[in-house]
């Protein structure tokens, strides 16, 4: 065994055939290299040559060295050399304690450190000496020494706790041991997280025994903490024990059925804490219900997410109109100001008609009107739906409201108002009284200083007080809240702002409304459907635990002997209320295992005099096969070097080497440019100029007599609309659909030549994607001569078939005489091209409605993504400048040609305007011109 | 270090590809022919009048029929303007023979990665090109000891036909040196090879066939190896027609000496060539078949001036 090295050998008795090796070495050397056989025609004229130095050449020294490599290779690798061999541990003089760290810090190097324990509690069975193994979880537990075996089992049983456990007890246990058995040797395998008690178990432990091994992972911990959902996004906190390992990494957000929602990277930059971001949409924000450290096993890489952490979005109506011009004069401000740290709030745009109206539409969970008196009809009917359905209503006092009167409101109020302190008044302005039992607000401290000197009365109905969230000193309700359906109205009595009170001033104001925020998700879930104005306990006494993280960070059901925890419990984990879910579902309260600003540190234990091992991470590797194979493939090098030397290795001339060469390099340099090429995707000035002129494209057959026929009937077309229509295309242009991105082209002709091959999948990939995206191809078999109806299709029809098989076709059919694309600029009966026999096929039309009223023009929801034609339209299109026709036409005629280029315009203008033509607008119209 | 392989018995064989090599080069030979023009302006080739009746296209003279001979020959037209009888009698011309000989010996069926092509491919290709030149000049060729002198346009086809013929029928390897017979007086031989057998036979080979006053030219095809000897290392070298082997420990130690002896060799069978008047080119494979055909083309042409001269000596 070499000490230095973690290497050892099964059988190193093996190791003494190295010494052969220079034998082998003069054996080498001395026999010559095969001679390179070579026929000579003038051998005649050697014979009797006698040159002065004729001893053979030698093996050439770096083939020896091959060799001998080889050899060595094979020798090494017969004596069973295994790499990081697991080294046994000391044996114990003592009894031996194995205290082993098993909170969550452990769990991701779990089974080394479980095997780390084994291995010191073998060495302990066999010295015959008794062991116990302690897990820090365990407390203050008393410790027995057991039979190593027993305690095997013990520590086959541990699992991680998603907690970190405390130390100090477990020192004490220590203490008490060692005060029955002296001397014992201690083994603390450690997560090396100094969680306030690291340095003063080490000196306390140091004190007890003077064998001491301390084994710690060295391993980078990282925890999660302290997620905050901001207006901006989903912050969560990252944290690490030391200022080193990788610095970046992935936090995953998943949803509550376990569901990938996103990913945010982070970067610590040599910090130990940094901060990862979600920037979602707030719905999938909300969906969030688990932040979790990409390859970190543990509970305190995880992150649980309650109905706490949600966004609300809250629909905001103000009756002010000019509320930006002195904004401290606004309800809205201080409603803002209050709820912007914990919720969405949208107003209703300046300009909407019907703001109520418009902020429901938009999904609000939470309505907050703030003195608005009287509400429209048909805003009061769906606000009334939406608190029905589950919504909540806030309603702020002020003088709008105390002058209206709708139903919309907790309880009857009492036209007019009451004014306190004021000018005409005998009563100071009064202050709030404490929360009630009964009032979510219960538990919020009342400040004195927040005065009402206003207020809109509540008539005192029987059963007021159990609406009553909050009154004041004299017993006056300032909140009034009641149930209707699943949803609920609160009115707060005073205005948003602060004429009528300086409540929207105090810290107490956010309070009140983050409670009544935290409302929302109860009543949208619609758990219970109590009777309006029932009074009933918001809140629970206590959470039974629902779902509890293991240590390895994931949920499971509770163990035994969790406790519940106190309602509005906000502390981090403990051992007797591990991380994991608490309370009812929809309603469960989160807890972590690190609070909100709880920071990791690593401990250090410099100067304790202990004996510190690393924790072994990778297994022994056998390193016999390796070796092995490198000797074969040393030995085939020598084969083929030989032979090369003996001339008898014809295929490896120069040339080839130097192929080969060249192959090697070009694999090595190959992936950088085009590595390089990908960061910095550039927009080809080609698609630029598509996207910005509007242009006609057609697939490039690689016929080139078909393109350029095809080009130049584009070129004419282009000429007539730009002619005559409001479109003015740019040159069209061939693309390649394998190649190009095809979405800035809105109608693609695509002439068939059968005997090209067919593109490649990819390329009818994406002609279906860009039919599917809107675009139109219209497909030209060009072979209206030579199909005849029923008979055998032709070679182009096949090879259509070919490439449009796999594509998603709508059906079709023959192109009917009242379909909107023959209206679209001309009427006309068919598109015609070179030829006229042949028929196109358009998407089929749903049927005519039974009732049968005759509509000129029909239209689908949508342009036919797909045309097929036979008449080869762009031969027929196709013109010189002066507008004769380019080809012989047939029939042909110049007003062939002209009924062509209508049809090509008659079909642009359906790819662009859709069904636009289809309007009754114009059918009076059109039933005027097809009169004539 | 090069390699070197020779070729198959089959491969060797004459074929197409050397009638199609032959009729390449001697067309891409007429342009190349300009230059060699100039080089020899003043000599002609072709039908060379002897300056005396007997068979030919040109008028010499009308002769007084003579009873006996056979009426045919009566120049009639002649013959009206007076009473007597002529006979027209025409310029004696007579081509010259070029005898042929192509060596198809094993040793030149070697070949090296720095030469072009096998010995046997370009002396093939030679000698049927030389004799697609000379008979477009209006000489004759013949192969020595298979064909008769023949002056047909298709002399390529003909004389590969007859190598063919040979090879299909030979059960023993081809000799390495033509048959010892006396070539007649004024024709000459064109001998290619690779003339590595001992200088002494090569010598007595043409002693023979210069017997009856013929002359000759040797065009010697190496390969660009055995004139460089590029081995290194332990090598091996294996003899090709002659037996016997030869290991060498270190190849590069025999360069010197090997080159040394191979320009004894060359030079004694200059020598023998020099004693009968007959000449010696030495062609590399490594080289181009144009400049062989060239050098071959100048010194058949000086040679059958020379000839013509020592023919017309006698009658004037």
């Amino acid at each position: 065994m070499i000490p230095s090295l973690p290497l050892a050998f099964a059988y190193p008795a093996v190791l003494a055939a190295l010494a052969g090796l220079p034998l082998l070495y003069i054996l080498l050397r001395i026999t010559p290299p095969r001679p390179a056989l070579m026929p000579f025609p003038p051998l005649r004229l050697l014979f009797g040559l006698r040159p002065k130095d004729d001893t053979a050449s030698r093996t050439p020294w770096w083939l020896l060295l091959l060799r001998l490599a080889a050899v060595a290779c094979l020798i090494v690798a017969m004596a069973g050399p295994i790499w990081n061999a697991l080294q046994e541990a000391k044996r114990p003089v003592g009894p031996l304690i194995v205290v082993l760290d098993d909170g969550w810090a452990a769990a991701p190097s779990w089974d080394e450190r479980a095997a780390a324990a084994a291995r010191w509690l073998e060495a302990a069975r066999r010295s015959a000496q008794p062991a116990a193994a302690v897990p820090v979880s365990g407390g203050g537990r008393e410790i027995t020494f057991i039979d190593p075996d027993k305690a095997l089992n013990r520590l086959h049983a541990l699992q991680p706790q998603p907690v970190l456990g405390n130390r100090l007890a477990v020192s004490q246990a220590i203490e008490s041991a060692a005060a029955r058995y002296p001397r014992p040797a201690i083994l603390w395998i450690t997560d090396g997280l100094d969680h306030g008690d690291a340095q003063e178990f080490a000196q306390r432990i140091a004190a007890v025994s003077s064998s001491v091994t301390m084994i710690s992972s060295g391993r980078v911990i990282y925890a999660l903490a302290g997620a905050e959902n901001k207006p901006g996004g989903l912050f969560v906190r990252v944290l690490r024990s030391l200022a080193a390992g990788p610095a970046q990494g992935i936090v995953r957000a998943l949803d509550r059925r376990g569901l990938l929602l996103a990913e945010a990277s982070y970067d610590f930059k040599g910090a130990k804490e940094t901060t990862a971001e979600f920037s979602l949409p707030i719905e999938l924000r909300n969906e969030i219900s688990r932040l979790e450290i990409a390859g970190e096993r543990s509970a305190g890489a995880v992150f649980l997410l309650d109905e706490r952490a949600r966004r609300r979005r809250i629909g905001l109506v103000s009756s002010e109109t000019a509320d930006t011009a002195q904004p401290l004069l606004a309800p809205a401000y201080y409603l803002k100001k209050a709820l912007a740290p914990f919720a969405d709030i949208r107003e209703a745009k300046p300009s909407a008609a019907d703001p109520v109206k418009s902020l429901l539409n938009d999904h609000a969970g939470i309505m907050i009107l703030a003195d608005v008196g009287v509400v429209s009809g048909q805003a009061h009917d769906a606000l009334a739906r939406f608190v029905e359905d589950g919504g909540i209503l806030v309603r702020f006092a002020g003088s709008h409201l105390a002058g209206a009167s709708d139903d919309l409101v907790p309880a009857r109020l009492r036209r007019g108002g009451r004014v306190l302190g004021g000018a005409m008044s005998w009563e100071a302005p009064k202050k709030l009284a404490p929360f009630g039992r009964d009032s979510p607000f219960y538990g919020l401290p009342v400040p004195d200083e927040v005065t009402v000197s206003r207020q809109v009365l509540a008539e005192p109905d029987p059963g007021l007080a159990a609406k009553t969230w909050a009154s004041l000193s004299d017993g006056t309700p300032v909140v009034t809240a009641a149930r209707q359906g699943r949803g609920l109205i609160v009115l707060f009595h005073v205005t948003a702002d602060t004429t009528w009170s300086n409540l929207p001033l105090s810290g107490l104001f956010v309070a009140m409304l983050r409670k009544i925020v935290d409302l929302s998700e109860e009543t949208s879930e619609g758990a219970d459907s109590k009777t309006a104005g029932e009074p009933r306990a918001f809140e629970a006494a206590s959470l039974a635990p629902s779902r509890t993280l293991n240590g390895f960070g994931a949920l499971g059901a509770p163990p035994a002997g969790v406790t519940p925890i106190p309602a509005g419990f906000s502390g981090p984990a403990a051992p007797e209320h591990p991380p994991g879910y608490y309370g009812p579902p929809g309603k469960s309260v989160a807890i972590n295992a690190l609070g909100p600003d709880e920071t990791l540190s690593a401990a250090s234990f410099s100067g304790l005099g202990f004996q510190e091992e690393p924790l072994r991470v990778s297994g022994p590797i056998d390193l016999k096969p390796w070796l092995i194979a490198a000797a074969f493939l040393l030995l085939a090098a020598d084969m083929l070097l030989s032979l090369w030397m003996s001339g008898n290795l014809r295929f490896f001339a120069p040339r080839t080497a130097a192929g080969l060469v060249l192959l090697l390099g070009a694999i090595l340099a190959g992936p950088a440019p085009s590595s390089a090429e990908t960061g910095a995707a550039d927009i080809s000035p080609r698609d630029l100029g598509a996207a910005l002129t509007t242009r006609l494209a057609y697939v490039a057959s690689g016929d080139q007599k078909v393109d350029e026929i095809t080009r130049q009937g584009l070129i004419s077309l282009s000429r007539v609309l730009a002619r005559r229509t409001s479109l003015t295309p740019g040159d069209p242009v061939a693309v390649d659909p394998a190649r190009d991105e095809l979405c800035f082209y809105p109608l693609l002709y695509w002439p068939i030549v059968a005997t090209r091959p067919q593109p490649p999948q990819a390329a009818a990939a994406k002609a279906a994607a860009f039919m599917k995206q809107g675009g139109t191809i219209v497909f030209d078999t060009r072979d209206a001569l030579n199909a005849r109806p029923g008979g055998p299709p032709t070679p182009e029809a096949k090879w259509l078939r070919n490439l449009l098989e796999g594509v998603d076709v709508p059906e079709l059919e023959p192109l009917p005489p009242d379909h909107v694309a023959t209206k679209t600029f001309y009427l006309i009966d068919n598109f015609v091209g070179r030829y006229t026999s042949g028929t196109a096929w358009i998407e089929a039309l749903p049927p005519v409605p039974p009732d049968g009223t005759a509509r000129p023009a029909r239209a689908g929801d949508s342009v036919s993504p797909i045309i097929i034609t036979s008449n080869d339209l762009a031969a027929g299109w196709a013109s010189d400048p002066s507008g004769e026709s380019l080809l012989p036409l047939v029939p042909g005629g110049e007003r062939q040609h002209e009924i062509a280029l209508r049809g090509g315009v008659n079909l642009v203008m359906y790819t662009l305007t859709g069904n636009y033509k289809s309007d009754q607008v114009h059918v009076r119209d059109l039933l005027e011109r097809l009169a004539h | 270090m090069p390699l070197a392989a020779l070729l198959e018995d089959k491969a060797s064989r004459t074929g197409r590809r050397h009638q199609q090599g032959a009729l390449e080069l001697a067309q891409r030979f007429q342009r190349l022919s300009i230059a060699a023009r100039e080089i020899a302006a003043s000599v002609m080739y072709g039908v060379h009048g002897r300056r005396r009746a007997g068979a030919g296209e040109t008028f010499w003279q009308f002769r007084p029929f003579v009873s006996g001979e056979a009426a045919a020959r009566i120049d009639w037209r002649r013959s009206a303007k007076d009473d007597r009888l002529y006979v027209r009698e025409r310029e004696w011309e007579a081509a010259h023979t070029v005898f042929i000989w192509i060596c198809r010996s094993a040793s030149m069926r070697y070949s090296s990665t720095l030469a072009l092509e096998p010995k046997i491919d370009r002396a093939l290709v030679l000698g049927l090109a030389i004799a697609d030149l000379l008979v477009r000049g209006g000489e004759r060729a013949a192969l020595l000891g298979l064909t008769p002198p023949l002056s047909s346009r298709g002399i390529v086809e003909r004389f590969a036909e007859a190598l063919m013929m040979q090879e299909a029928a030979a059960s023993e390897e081809p000799e390495a040196l033509p048959a010892q017979t006396g070539l007649p007086f004024g024709a000459q031989a064109v001998l290619i090879g690779d003339f590595l057998a001992e200088p002494e036979r090569i010598s007595a080979m043409i002693e023979g066939l210069s017997s009856r006053g013929a002359r000759g030219h040797l065009v010697m095809v190496t390969d660009p190896v055995e004139e460089t000897f590029p081995f290194e290392g332990h090598t091996e070298f294996i003899g090709v027609g002659t037996p016997g082997r030869l290991r060498a420990g270190r190849a590069e130690a025999f360069r010197s000496e090997y080159l040394r002896r191979l320009a004894a060799h060359r030079a004694a069978i200059e020598r023998a060539a020099r004693k009968q008047n007959w000449t010696l080119t030495v062609h590399r494979t490594g080289r181009p078949a144009t400049e062989a055909l060239l050098a071959l083309q100048v010194k058949l042409e000086s040679a059958s001036a020379a000839l013509r001269l020592a023919q017309q000596d006698p009658q004037s």
